[in-house]
This record gives C-alpha cells, sequence and structure tokens, in this order.
C-alpha cells in the first residue's frame, strides 16, 4: 500500500497542489449545479440509481432525499458546488459506523478534488459524530479510479466482496475500504 | 462397520468419529423448545461471541424466543436424529432494502454438542435450502469475529470462503471487534 500523502510531504510545494475545496449543505437553488452531475452518465456509471432526467426529477430528489438527509454536503470549489458527498450513519446497535459516498462533475476529475473532500468529510464526521469507531466506502472492482481515490484519502482496503450490492439490476462485485477512527491521524 | 483388527487406537476412533457425518433436521422454532433454547441461549460459552446477550432466566429466553425468532423470517431448530429437542440454532437474514441477491446466516450450538460436525451439518443444509426458496439469492455471508476459530472452521468447512477482514465492523458485549467475512455464491455452492 502506498504512503499515505498526509504524511511528512516530500517538498513544501505539495500542499499547493491540493485544490481549495469546501463543504456546505445543499439547497434547492443548487438544481442547475446539481444537475451538472447528476445527469452526467460518466458520473453516476457506477451508482445505484441511474442519472436525473429532467431539472424536475432533480428538484424532486433534492426535496425528497438530499435535503432530509443526516449528513449531504456539496463539495464546493471557489464556492460553487462541483460534486456532493454524504455519509449514512448505521441504525441502532450500528451507530457507530457510516458509509460515505461521493460524485463530482466529470471535468473536475483528476485535481485531486475527491481526495480533498474525503478529507474534509473524515475530519468534519469524526468530530460532529463523536461515537464513530469506523467509517466504510465501497468501490465497484471495475472502478480503479475511485479506489484510488479512497487509498488517497487514507481509507484501508480491506478486500473484494463478491456480487455484494445490487446496482443497477445486477449483483456487483466491490472493494471495501475502511478508516478507523482511532486510525492515524489525517491533517 | 468396524473392523475389528486388535483394540482401535484413540486417533482411530476420533478420524472414525469425525468421519461420520451427524443426521441433523432443521425445523422452526415453537415456544415448547424453550427448554432446548436454555441450553444455549444461557451458555456464555456459546453466546459470548453473540450479538445478543446471554439470557438468565427462563422468562428471558421466552420474551427472545416470542421478539426474536417466531417473527424471524427464517429460523431453524437444529435436531439430531435420536431426540426432538433442539440443540442449537441456524438463521439467514436476508439484507435490507434494494440487496434481495444477499442474506446472512447465523448459528450456535450448545456446548455439549461441539465437536461432531453438527453447525457444520446446519450450515450446509441451510444454505442449500436458502438457495432453493429464495431463487433470486445469489450470495450468502457471515461475519465471525477474528478469535472465534470454531465458528471460523465451521464456515470453512462448510465451504464458505473467506474474503476480507473487516475492522471495528461490530460492537460485540460493548467493544468493537474485528470481524471476518466470509461468502458462499449460489454459483459455487458445494450443494449444487
Amino acid at each position: 500500500m502506498q504512503t499515505d500523502s498526509s504524511a511528512v510531504p516530500p517538498n513544501h510545494d505539495h500542499r499547493k497542489q491540493e485544490p481549495e475545496i469546501t463543504l456546505r449543505p445543499f439547497d434547492l437553488s443548487d438544481v442547475g449545479a446539481f444537475m451538472t452531475w447528476a445527469s452526467d452518465p460518466r458520473v453516476t456509471r457506477f451508482q445505484r440509481r441511474g442519472p436525473c432526467t429532467s431539472e424536475e426529477d432533480a428538484r424532486r430528489y433534492l426535496t425528497d432525499h438530499v435535503l432530509p438527509h443526516p449528513w449531504y454536503r456539496a463539495i464546493c470549489v471557489d464556492g460553487s458546488p462541483v460534486g456532493s458527498i454524504n455519509a449514512k450513519p448505521g441504525q441502532g446497535e450500528e451507530r457507530f459506523k457510516a458509509s460515505i459516498a461521493y460524485r463530482l462533475a466529470y471535468q473536475h476529475w483528476g485535481r485531486g478534488i475527491a481526495t480533498a473532500a474525503l478529507r474534509a468529510a473524515v475530519s468534519s464526521l469524526l468530530e460532529e459524530w463523536p461515537h464513530l469507531e469506523r467509517l466504510e466506502a465501497i468501490a465497484e472492482v471495475e472502478n480503479p479510479a475511485s479506489q484510488r481515490v479512497l487509498e488517497k484519502a487514507g481509507f484501508l482496503r480491506e478486500g473484494p466482496l463478491r456480487k455484494y450490492v445490487m446496482l443497477r439490476g445486477k449483483s456487483r462485485d466491490v472493494v471495501m475500504y475502511s478508516l478507523l477512527a482511532t486510525g492515524p491521524k489525517l491533517r | 462397520m468396524d473392523q475389528h483388527m486388535g483394540v482401535a487406537s484413540k486417533e482411530e476412533e476420533d478420524r472414525e468419529e469425525k468421519r461420520t457425518v451427524p443426521e441433523i433436521t432443521l425445523r422452526p422454532f415453537t415456544l415448547s423448545d424453550v427448554d432446548g433454547f436454555m441450553t444455549w441461549a444461557t451458555d456464555d460459552r456459546v453466546m459470548r461471541f453473540s450479538r445478543r446477550p446471554t439470557c438468565t432466566t427462563k422468562d428471558e429466553c421466552l420474551t427472545h424466543m416470542k421478539d426474536l425468532i417466531m417473527p424471524h423470517p427464517w429460523c431453524r431448530a437444529i435436531c439430531i436424529e435420536d431426540d426432538g429437542r433442539p440443540v442449537g440454532l441456524v438463521s439467514v437474514t436476508p439484507a435490507p432494502g434494494a440487496d434481495v441477491h444477499r442474506a446472512s446466516i447465523g448459528f450456535g450450538v450448545a456446548y455439549d454438542y461441539w465437536g461432531r460436525g453438527i453447525a457444520t451439518a446446519a450450515v450446509k443444509k441451510a444454505a442449500s435450502a436458502v438457495f432453493e426458496e429464495w431463487p433470486l439469492l445469489e450470495r450468502l455471508d457471515a461475519i465471525a469475529e477474528v478469535n472465534n476459530t470454531a465458528s471460523r472452521r465451521v464456515l470453512e468447512k462448510a465451504g464458505f470462503q473467506r474474503e476480507a477482514v473487516l475492522k471495528s465492523y461490530l460492537v460485540l458485549r460493548g467493544e468493537s471487534m474485528d470481524m471476518v467475512m466470509y461468502c458462499l455464491l449460489s454459483a459455487d455452492s458445494m450443494v449444487r
């Protein structure tokens, strides 16, 4: 496993390369930005649900799912939403763990934004939910880009789980990743 | 049949015992099974790796049976051929939400009946039954605590494949534990 880049950086410029991102809750006025990634099959390719087909559809999703969600944030670059990240806590005796998912507008891929957003989300979640011990995320076996993002963000690869999740009508092989509250501190 | 070539050694007898596959049957529980249920549900040696607390009284056992066992989607008493009384339990719980293709198996056997292959036989029989009864089922999985070598061996002998160690995956007795995930796919189920 490669060295976590949050350890001592090899050079002073290392940090300058990571984009400045902020996380904030969504509101309905974000529907236009939301459509940018939610309607893009390149982004929704590895999601449970397919692309949003209309602004009406996106608005409904924001109202019914995003706004009432326990933890759903817009990933913003220079104040503009370019993606989303959310954490779903476990119920009852499983509330010590939460699962994270994210998506990013296609034109912003390859700049470290998802990695930065994950780090920021993990930091916030560990602070907001002090009883949290385990954060987990899955990436489909056929989605190495997302696997790399999780690894760069400090998640530990636990292993492939065969036919674990039903996505887009078929059972899929996924890789399970975890990050423990008691693990190495993230900067 | 035994061949009488003088006195069999203890090792040979042990091997013979292990080779004998126990005849077990699986059937639904009734509340009148509470006495059998108590033999493992009140025993820390069996319950220490369970998510459920060890029961201490018959009333607690009855409550547990009424609230959790009777309404369960698939829970069976493990009975051995010479006695109608259950010696253990095996249950298969469907995964939540959209994952209709997946279910998890759990089991427990009374301590006095350990070492006879009963749990292994029950898990195999349960796997076979649910793959048959639930045509959409593709994946049967099970988690066992890293140090629960007895249960892990049962799963391995029943043909489950070890997939991953999931850290701090479950809270057992107030402590978060590392669990090993095992899986049996309908595609490579031994019973097909």
